[in-house]
């Protein structure tokens, strides 16, 4: 399977904030893309549900798959939706143990794979919200830009319902942590409303929304290091999630 | 009176059962609904579902129990659990079919095991052990643990299987279309775990239909000597309108697996999809071919997660770096708890070639059961090599064997009666290629016919024990040449009588042979090519030791055992034969023999840069560089240039005192670097990439100093906090403290607050550095720092991390918030007064 990263994501990723990095460096970034490649078993699994929306005493509650959500953040994402598809993707253990084994004695390395992977992550997420989208036109529906847990007031411990709804363990192997982490590291949950018609975009191009999202991911540490919304903070206001935006204005470099 | 399961098993056609889900979905089972809780709930349906198979023909059938355990059950587990053997066994009566086997069903906890996920592997052990206890007491006749897409997790089922009942264990697995486990196990290695664990039957369930199962059937009869299970599912899943259904009828099916059954399997059955009458019509077709026996494969094999070492077809190279004998600065890591230098000579092995690695972490001073668990843990997240513990301390040897995510290599038993009695139980009940020693209460035969015999005495014990005898390959013993100079010949006598007579496997620590001897890489070489030669199936040695590598990677190429010369070719392809001895007068002796080799080059290097004794290195560094394009220190780290910096080190410290080195250049160099990455024109990379060649500069500095005490700042905790899994961030400020001169100690990620607090007190920890990456688990660093500030007021505290900001910080009481590396080197300084 090849799972092209955006290059610039990585770079991104990194610290660069609109330098490229010299040859050297973009050589090295090419070799961990590499070995990453040998290591990566990508699965993903989705499920579409019925969505019912509702407001009560000022609270939007939403219901599908058996699960009851409240998430003002979520509910403005969803707007107007009839369903939601959820899906999990994962590159499976690989990174994580290409990523260990570097930490030792070589971070620069480490760090390199980290954000490469996650770039990737973000690639196979891609696809597979690119299959979703096309599923979903078949039927004469559009989508909306996916959102995970985690993400403006959407709390993280919606993962264990997501990951009980699809079975995620034993589809693709991907497992919680007490505190709700995923393992592998290199795993991605999200909702994709969908609703009749064809185009639908009061939320901007799917694309810039989509990056804006990846900004913001959870787990990617090495973005979450470096700040990136810092300098990409135009994106920033088609999101959602933006008013609770954990890397929005941390410092003021 | 019914038969004994094991009696039959492997013996005669066995049909298991089909699934369970989609039966009880037509029931009425919801979405997200627990199936387990219809044991309880809706018995009937329960009994109705067995009752089905039963009457379809199914020998084995198991007991609604999948996901039975007490993370999912926390209150009622026992019931739950002795409900679905009574349920299976009301089935029985009801069908009048009392001759059917009640398997207690083990699926997967649901979570990784660390270090992949948060489970440890002794809390998994744990959990299958609760529902074998409830289950075997309620009247189960077998265990059946299945769908395991992880080696190590299918370990503790194992373990908990056979330690908390006497019921015969099958295990299937569930491989993807490549043949892998999802956490990257192969066919080969799976079954040499599972095998050595002595389980009575294993094979394949789950994730694919029967088509696609057959290439992973195929591996599992060429290398199983355990009856073979396969239970597939009835095709592939698809969706429609919302409910899984799958693309192989009763029919088709059935045709499959009358395929599946002439590949030479012993048990069949089904998995998701598949109904009563997919089954019906299997056990049908099935019965009548003709059964064939599983035979013995006799292959001597180890593993490891994802990879299957076989001795025999060709020599294998087993590293022995990681052992502290006659090493001052591993015994000093080991002292020192310094797991990381251990890791790094492991991965050092690893890329040198070597196939397995030989673990000894044996000092008198340290706890050894407790070291050999951690390296060994340690060890298998980075690596994929198997291992080979190496150890006299039975208790250490009984912990590495068991927290091991493979078959391991054992090393070693003798012909003592004690040493037998000990670790022959061990092999048996965790499995293992054994190494075994030819001496005894009477110590080393001096001839090679008194080693066959303690030999022959060895395979001898294994099969009292039960230990299959290609589990065992000999020790011939290299003695040194230098105190008998008959020693060589009686062990290549030994290697090929033990080859020959006994049609053994054997095993040489090779270099013993030289002991005592000069150029000692010169004798073990060719002693190599002769042990080889002789028979010898695995060395143990240096791979670092490139003439002995090279010796061997020739042998393979005379032998016929590499294809084509493309191992050789690989290895030396654009690579000289070594210049004639005249050519180079004096400097012969090279980089292996220490002080000849290092007086030569102190020599020379002093000569070309007479010309400039000043203080200034990277001057001198230039002049001297001035035929190659050698850098300097300065250059080289701000290039981040780990082997050039270590080089310019070494040429500097010719002229250069080691303190004027650090201070006038290493730490110049890196404070230039760490203003240009707070400034913005370096980037994180390049900042790590200086750290990393500092660290080599500092090394070989280092070196110098040895004997001289050696300054250190001051010693700082890092940890990632409790219920936080993210630990690159911290591993970054680790590097840069270090490089900085400060001694960190490092908790790892997921620390509970008590650990932190405990350590710091006993350490007498001036700054504690802690790293959070989610909001969630911000509310364990406050109470972390809640802690300190109670127990250790005296104790700064440093946080960082992706969500955290000064406010954060402040509002948690923290004593600083470093928004990256440089900055918490900043604040150490600060509390250090450096």
């Amino acid at each position: 399977m090849v799972l092209r990263p955006d290059l610039r994501e990585i770079t991104r990723y990194l610290g660069y904030h609109g330098v490229t990095p010299d040859e050297n460096m973009m050589s090295e970034i090419e070799q961990c893309i590499g070995e990453l490649e040998n290591v990566i078993t990508p699965r993903f699994v989705y499920d579409r549900f019925d969505l019912l929306q509702k407001e009560e005493d000022g609270r939007s509650i939403l219901s599908f798959g058996g699960l009851e959500t409240e998430s003002r953040d979520l509910a403005r994402n969803l707007k107007g939706c009839t369903g939601v598809y959820i899906m999990a993707v994962t590159l499976g253990p690989g990174p994580d143990r290409l990523v260990r084994r570097a930490s030792v004695g070589k971070m620069s390395r480490a760090i390199i794979f980290q954000a490469a992977a996650a770039a990737m992550t973000e690639a196979w997420c891609d696809e597979i919200n690119e299959r979703i989208r096309a599923e979903a036109a078949k039927e004469g529906f559009c989508t909306r830009p996916r959102f995970s847990p985690g993400y403006g007031d959407l709390p993280l411990s919606m993962q264990k319902q997501i990951s009980m709804i699809l079975n995620m363990p034993k589809e693709i192997g991907v497992s919680l942590t007490e505190s709700y982490l995923m393992t592998p590291s290199k795993s991605v949950t999200a909702l994709i409303g969908i609703l009749p018609g064809a185009i639908n975009s009061d939320l901007g191009s799917p694309k810039s929304v989509e990056e804006m999202i990846a900004n913001q991911k959870p787990e990617d540490e090495i973005a979450a290091n470096q700040n990136p919304a810092n300098s990409e903070a135009g994106k920033c206001a088609n999101c959602a999630a933006a008013e609770n935006c954990p890397y929005a204005d941390k410092d003021d470099h | 009176m019914k038969k004994d399961l094991r009696e039959r098993l492997g013996k005669e056609w066995l049909v298991f059962d089909g699934g369970t889900g989609s039966i009880l979905q037509s029931k009425g089972l919801k979405g997200g609904e627990l199936p387990e809780t219809w044991n309880l709930k809706r018995p009937e349906d329960i009994i109705d579902l067995h009752c089905g198979y039963l009457r379809a023909g199914c020998d084995i059938f198991n007991t609604n129990t999948f996901g039975a355990n007490s993370l999912k059950f926390p209150d009622n587990l026992e019931e739950i659990v002795t409900a679905a053997v009574e349920n299976a066994k009301e089935a029985r009566r009801r069908a009048g079919r009392e001759d059917a086997y009640v398997a207690l069903d083990l699926g997967p906890t649901g979570k990784l095991l660390e270090p992949l996920g948060d489970l440890p592997f002794e809390r998994a052990v744990e959990l299958f052990g609760e529902v074998v206890r409830y289950g075997s007491r309620a009247g189960a006749d077998l265990v059946l643990i299945e769908t395991m897409s992880d080696s190590y997790e299918a370990k503790a089922a194992v373990l908990a299987a056979k330690e908390n009942c006497d019921l015969p264990v099958c295990i299937t697995v569930t491989f993807d279309e490549k043949g892998k486990l999802l956490t990257g196990g192969s066919v080969d290695s799976t079954v040499a775990l599972l095998e050595g664990l002595r389980v009575d039957a294993l094979g394949v369930n789950c994730g694919l239909g029967p088509e696609q199962m057959i290439p992973i059937v195929k591996r599992l009869t060429e290398v199983c000597s355990v009856p073979v299970i396969v239970n597939p599912n009835a095709g592939l899943p698809r969706t429609e309108g919302g409910r899984t259904v799958y693309n192989v009828g009763p029919e088709e099916f059935a045709g499959w697996m009358e395929k599946i059954a002439e590949m030479g399997v012993q048990a069949v059955g089904g998995c998701c999809g598949t109904t009563p009458e997919h089954i019906r019509l299997t056990a049908e077709r099935v019965r009548k071919i003709p059964f064939k026996a599983q035979t013995r494969k006799n292959r001597t094999v180890v593993s490891s997660f994802s990879q299957c070492v076989e001795i025999g077809p060709r020599p294998v190279i087993i590293g022995e770096r990681i052992n502290p004998t006659g090493k001052k600065k591993f015994k000093q890591a080991l002292r020192d708890g310094d797991i990381e230098y251990i890791l790094r000579e492991g991965l050092r092995q690893e890329d040198s070639g070597a196939h397995i690695l030989d673990v000894n972490v044996g000092l008198p001073e340290i706890d050894e059961p407790a070291m050999m668990t951690d390296v060994v843990q340690k060890l298998q997240s980075v690596l994929a090599l198997p291992l080979q513990i190496d150890t006299t301390d039975a208790e250490a040897l009984e912990r590495g064997m068991r927290i091991y995510n493979g078959k391991p290599m054992v090393n070693s038993v003798g012909g003592k009666k004690e040493s037998i009695e000990t670790v022959f139980p061990l092999v048996r009940k965790y499995g293992g290629v054994l190494v075994a020693l030819v001496l005894d209460e009477d110590g080393i035969p001096s001839d090679a016919e008194g080693r066959i015999r303690i030999a022959k005495r060895i395979y001898e014990a294994a099969d009292r024990y039960g230990v299959p005898r290609e589990d065992i390959v000999i020790d011939g013993l290299a003695m040194t040449i230098s105190s008998d100079n008959k020693s060589a010949v009686v062990t290549l006598e030994t290697l090929r009588r033990v080859r020959d007579e006994l049609h053994g496997h054997t095993i040489l620590g090779v270099s013993n042979i030289s002991f005592g001897l000069p150029r000692r890489a010169l004798i073990n070489s060719h002693f190599l090519t002769m042990a080889l030669q002789n028979g010898l199936s695995a060395a143990i040695m240096n791979p670092g030791n490139e003439e002995m590598m090279e010796s061997y990677r020739a042998y393979l190429a005379l032998a016929g055992l590499d294809p084509q010369c493309m191992g050789f070719i690989e290895a030396y392809a654009g690579t000289q034969d070594r210049v004639p001895a005249a050519k180079a007068a004096g400097g012969t002796t090279g980089a292996s023999d220490g002080t000849a080799g290092s007086a030569a080059a102190g020599g020379t290097g002093a000569g070309a840069e007479g010309a400039s004794p000043g203080r200034t290195g990277e001057g001198a560094g230039r002049a001297s560089a001035a035929s190659s394009s050698a850098m300097g220190l300065t250059e080289s780290v701000v290039r981040g240039m780990a082997q050039s910096a270590a080089e310019a080190a070494r040429k500097a410290l010719a002229h250069t005192a080691a303190l004027d080195l650090i201070n006038g250049e290493l730490i110049p160099a890196l404070d230039q670097v760490g203003k240009g990455f707070e400034k913005g024109t370096v980037f994180l990379p390049q900042l790590l990439m200086s750290a990393e060649a500092a660290k080599a500069a500092f090394e070989v500095v280092k070196e110098s100093l040895q004997g001289q005490s050696q300054e250190v700042k001051g010693k700082i905790i890092l940890a990632t906090v409790k219920g936080d899994i993210h630990d690159i961030g911290k591993n970054i400020v680790k590097v840069m403290l270090e490089n900085y001169g400060y001694d960190v100690i490092d908790l790892g990620k997921d620390v509970a607050p008590e650990v932190i607090v405990e350590a710091a007190i006993r350490e007498n920890i001036a700054l504690v550095g802690l790293s959070a990456l989610m909001t969630t688990t911000v509310v364990s660093m406050e109470e972390t720092i809640r802690l300190l500030h109670e127990k250790k007021p005296d104790t700064k505290v440093v946080v960082g991390g992706a969500v955290m900001t000064q406010e954060y910080a402040d509002a948690i009481h923290a004593d600083c918030y470093a928004k990256d590396a440089m900055a918490t080197v900043h604040f150490a300084e600060k509390v250090f007064g450096g």
